[in-house]
């Protein structure tokens, strides 16, 4: 598939996807990154 | 030689497992077939509806966990914190999945309707889901200590009445928001080549979500644990403080 990003819903489509890796990807790491610090003695 | 407990062998193989959907999911919803009105826009459907869906989820293990800590809390202290501890780590996941429901939404709305919101029947009901938990979140976050809890798992049970209305708004009123695409009646339903990247994408979101979720719990109960040690030092400080024994 290509995505050209010249049109709104292909700016769009693109930006969603983003949104949901950054979001689920950097709350996971935050979380991920605190379990492996309190395990630290 | 290093060892592994057999819940960190179980967690490394369910993270493996979750990334190797995720990248069949997305390689299925990009590979779907493209949408005669919408194009390649529609595909955001594909996480869209699993985040929705989701985030109708975690408010029923929020409010089923809350009522095991009302149950417990006089009764097993022990368990009673457990389910506390779940309780909020579903709240969180509540919060984050219903973000990216209304994110999502809003960017797919304003690409297909040519506006960013409306004040329809699912979007109002669905933000209010969102404004509810934000707001259990920041109960639990600035409450007076002591009642926190407690203040909490009530609150939760009261959110959870949102979760069948907002489920059903779109069947109850026909406003802007489509109606179901799946069990919506004789029109309702997607091309057979669409529902395998709906399913996929639908069991990677879920695999995640189990997996922060038990990530967060696993956080919050040392959280617990430390703080319930910490209490005990200091009771045990006071109990045989020098001062204390002069007396």
């Amino acid at each position: 598939m290509n995505i050209p990003f010249r049109t709104l819903p292909q700016r769009h489509l693109v930006y969603a996807y983003c949104v949901v890796w950054l979001l689920q990807f950097g709350y996971g790491a935050f979380v991920a990154l605190r379990w492996l610090r309190e395990r630290r003695p | 030689m290093k060892t592994f407990s057999k819940a960190r062998i179980f967690g490394l193989i369910w993270f493996g497992a979750t990334a190797l959907v995720l990248t069949i999911g997305f390689y299925k919803a990009m590979t779907a077939p493209t949408e005669a009105t919408m194009g390649n826009l529609y595909r955001v459907f594909f996480y869209h509806l699993p985040h929705t869906i989701l985030s109708f989820v975690f408010p029923y293990l929020n409010c089923g966990a809350s009522l095991l800590y009302l149950f417990w809390r006089n009764r097993n202290p022990t368990r009673a914190l457990a389910a506390d501890a779940f309780a909020l780590a579903s709240a969180e996941l509540t919060v984050l999945y219903a973000s990216i429901g209304l994110a999502t939404g809003m960017l797919w709305g304003r690409a297909a309707w040519g506006i960013w919101w409306t004040w329809d029947a699912r979007l109002t009901t669905y933000l209010l889901l969102w404004l509810l938990y934000v707001s259990y979140l920041l109960l639990r976050r600035f409450a007076a200590p002591g009642q926190t809890a407690v203040l909490a798992a009530v609150l939760a049970i009261f959110a959870a009445i949102d979760i069948p209305i907002c489920f059903m708004s779109i069947r109850w009123w026909r406003t802007q928001h489509p109606a179901p695409v799946f069990g919506g009646g004789a029109d309702s339903g997607i091309d057979p080549g669409m529902v395998s990247a709906v399913l996929w994408n639908m069991l990677a979101w879920a695999m995640w979500g189990a997996l922060i979720l038990g990530l967060r719990y696993a956080v919050e109960r040392h959280r617990q644990t430390s703080e319930a040690a910490v209490g005990l030092d200091f009771v045990r400080d006071q109990a045989f403080s020098p001062a204390l024994e002069a007396r």
